[in-house]
């Protein structure tokens, strides 16, 4: 039985199934301890079990929440210091942010925004964020969030970045999947160079998940169907996660688009320092941080 | 400068009916986004204090809520006595709020028939006629009713509903002669299904192709059609395959279209295994 990370902590978003169970198992048959969250109670309290029989004296607690809602992003975090607490622990290792989700019609969340910018960039942006002093608290430290390829092509129109007005399911996915490395992007750099706390984003490759059959026309369903029997196994693009979290040897690399363990090209959109810089400041108004102290310390 | 402020002494405000629903809260979104102080409505006060605080957050705009049943002639006396003793005036409001329990009209319960002829017409009537009163003054004022596509023909499987929406596009086109005087516009919104909540979405889907080609996104819905009342239009049909479909309502006779859709929803209620040839009463 592997112990190399025995003393570590890290935190899965999206961890009931696909990349983020196993990135969450992978991580916990290494010894680490683990905060997975999922949206439904239940495949929380069955994703928990299935890490206990993978590691059963290892500290593995599931926390369920809806990231599409904003209010339930701060419980979340809340209920993570809380379970850092109990287990006598000040500091996160690693924050994974990897929940997403697709949407083929416009759908807005209870705050007004739009469902996939919500969950697939407000909610980690925000959660981040609240988690940053734990992060810090820590050694070492790294938030890797899961981008993909999809995000080639994308540009945000500044005019209606969720495109509310004109949307198409497909390029406000391929929006999110920017605003995850911009977001990246923008965290480094107020991070600044010497900081304990790493930022890094992750392609994981074309995956066999269901990402594409929730909630979505059949037509669509039989699309994603075709397109993932040629993906690789969750397992395998957890890997290159897996390194992002513990690999030494990066801490200190300028590359922030990663894909199995090699940093590789992101587009010319998701490396625009300006356009990182105005994300993050709507970001930051969009959850409501404007008139609070700033979270991130400016370099 | 907007166009209501030119005429409005002070600042007034938006009235959304359903506004957390998922029409009402894409027509919140869009009226935030272009920088207009709201009056939101609906059931649920939690519902109504989250969106909000959404919308202060993201846009920065003032926005007032308050929970009320609008089918209830009492909770609706008590929502405009609010408005009143706070001095609240408005340049716009949004009639959104509307219900609608598909099935037989013989699977429907006295309850439920009341409840959509309460809401979507008493309602809806309510609301416009204490709103005018409160009506800033020299603003020209804007009042979008939300009827439906299904006002175009007689529709079996939604015959209650149906019927009140026809009611609300009368009522719309012959007010809108009424206050034209005043600067004041009316415009009626006649949209086709919208995919906002899983239920409308399976019902799109049952409808194969057709479901396809005449559904919108309610973001878009919401951005045409305020940009159609500030234009002073009178209907607003979003969509080609919609507005196609609306002319045909008005060449085919109104027995043919009835059959044609009759025979359409049937089918389809049969795909979701929602079809009962019967009335309840004569299975029991």
């Amino acid at each position: 039985m592997e112990t190399d990370l025995l003393n570590k902590t890290f935190v899965v978003t999206g961890a009931t199934s696909g990349i983020g169970q196993a990135v969450a198992a992978a991580l916990a048959q290494r010894g680490a301890g683990i905060i997975g969250t999922g949206r439904s109670p239940e495949r929380c309290r069955q994703a928990e079990a299935r890490l206990r029989a993978l590691r059963p004296a290892g500290s593995i607690n599931y926390l369920a929440a809806d990231l599409s809602v904003q209010s339930e992003v701060h419980r979340l975090a809340d209920e993570v210091m809380e379970t850092l607490n109990a287990r006598g622990l000040a500091h996160l290792d690693g924050l994974v942010n990897n929940a997403g989700t697709f949407t083929y019609w416009l759908a807005l969340t209870p705050d007004g925004i739009e469902t996939q910018w919500a969950v697939n960039h407000l909610a980690p942006f925000l959660l981040t964020a609240r988690l940053l002093g734990a992060l810090q608290a820590a050694p070492r430290a790294r938030v890797v969030t899961v981008s993909s390829d999809s995000h080639y092509g994308s540009h945000i129109d500044w005019q209606d970045p969720q495109l509310r007005r004109r949307y198409n399911g497909l390029r406000a996915y391929g929006n999110t999947k920017l605003a995850n490395i911009l977001f990246t992007l923008e965290l480094n750099r107020r991070l600044g160079t010497q900081s304990s706390v790493r930022a890094f984003a992750a392609d994981p490759g074309l995956v066999k998940t269901d990402i594409g059959l929730k909630g979505t026309p059949a037509v669509v369903n039989w699309v994603w169907k075709l397109r993932r029997s040629g993906g690789i196994t969750p397992e395998e693009s957890a890997r290159g996660i897996v390194f992002l979290l513990t690999e030494p040897s990066i801490h200190d690399s300028a590359e922030i688009y990663w894909k199995d363990g090699h940093p590789k090209r992101a587009s010319r959109a998701a490396l625009d320092e300006q356009a990182a810089a105005r994300l993050w400041a709507l970001s930051e108004q969009m959850c409501g941080m404007k008139n609070e102290e700033p979270a991130y310390a400016s370099a | 400068m907007l166009p209501h402020e030119h005429f409005s002494a002070s600042k007034s405000l938006v009235a959304i009916t359903g506004a957390t629903g998922g029409l009402g809260k894409a027509f919140a979104v869009e009226c935030a986004s272009r920088g207009w102080d709201l009056f939101l409505t609906d059931l649920s006060t939690d519902l109504l204090a989250t969106l909000a605080a959404g919308l202060r957050n993201a846009y920065g705009v003032n926005v007032h809520t308050y929970p009320c049943d609008l089918t209830d002639p009492a909770a609706r006396a008590d929502l405009f006595d609010q408005v009143r003793a706070l001095n609240l005036m408005f340049w716009a409001l949004i009639n959104v709020a509307g219900i609608d329990y598909e099935g037989l009209f013989t699977e429907n319960s006295v309850q439920q028939i009341r409840t959509i002829i309460r809401l979507n017409i008493e309602g809806t009537l309510e609301m416009t006629r204490a709103l005018l009163e409160l009506r800033a003054p020299l603003a020209a004022f804007r009042i979008i009713n939300v009827a439906s596509l299904a006002a175009y023909w007689p529709m079996p499987v939604k015959a209650t509903y149906a019927a009140s929406k026809r009611f609300l596009l009368d009522f719309s086109l012959a007010l809108r002669e009424e206050v034209r005087a005043w600067g004041a516009t009316v415009t009626v919104l006649c949209p086709a299904g919208m995919p906002n909540t899983p239920e409308n979405i399976q019902a799109i889907e049952a409808q194969g192709w057709l479901g396809q080609i005449t559904t919108l996104d309610a973001g878009r819905v919401a951005n045409e059609t305020l940009n159609a009342a500030l234009a002073g239009k009178a209907v607003v049909i979003p969509g080609l395959a919609n507005r196609i479909l609306s002319l045909f309502g008005g060449l085919a006779p109104a027995t043919l279209a009835a059959s044609l859709i009759g025979s359409r929803w049937k089918a389809a209620r049969q795909k979701r295994g929602l079809f009962q040839e019967a009335p309840i009463w004569q299975q029991a």
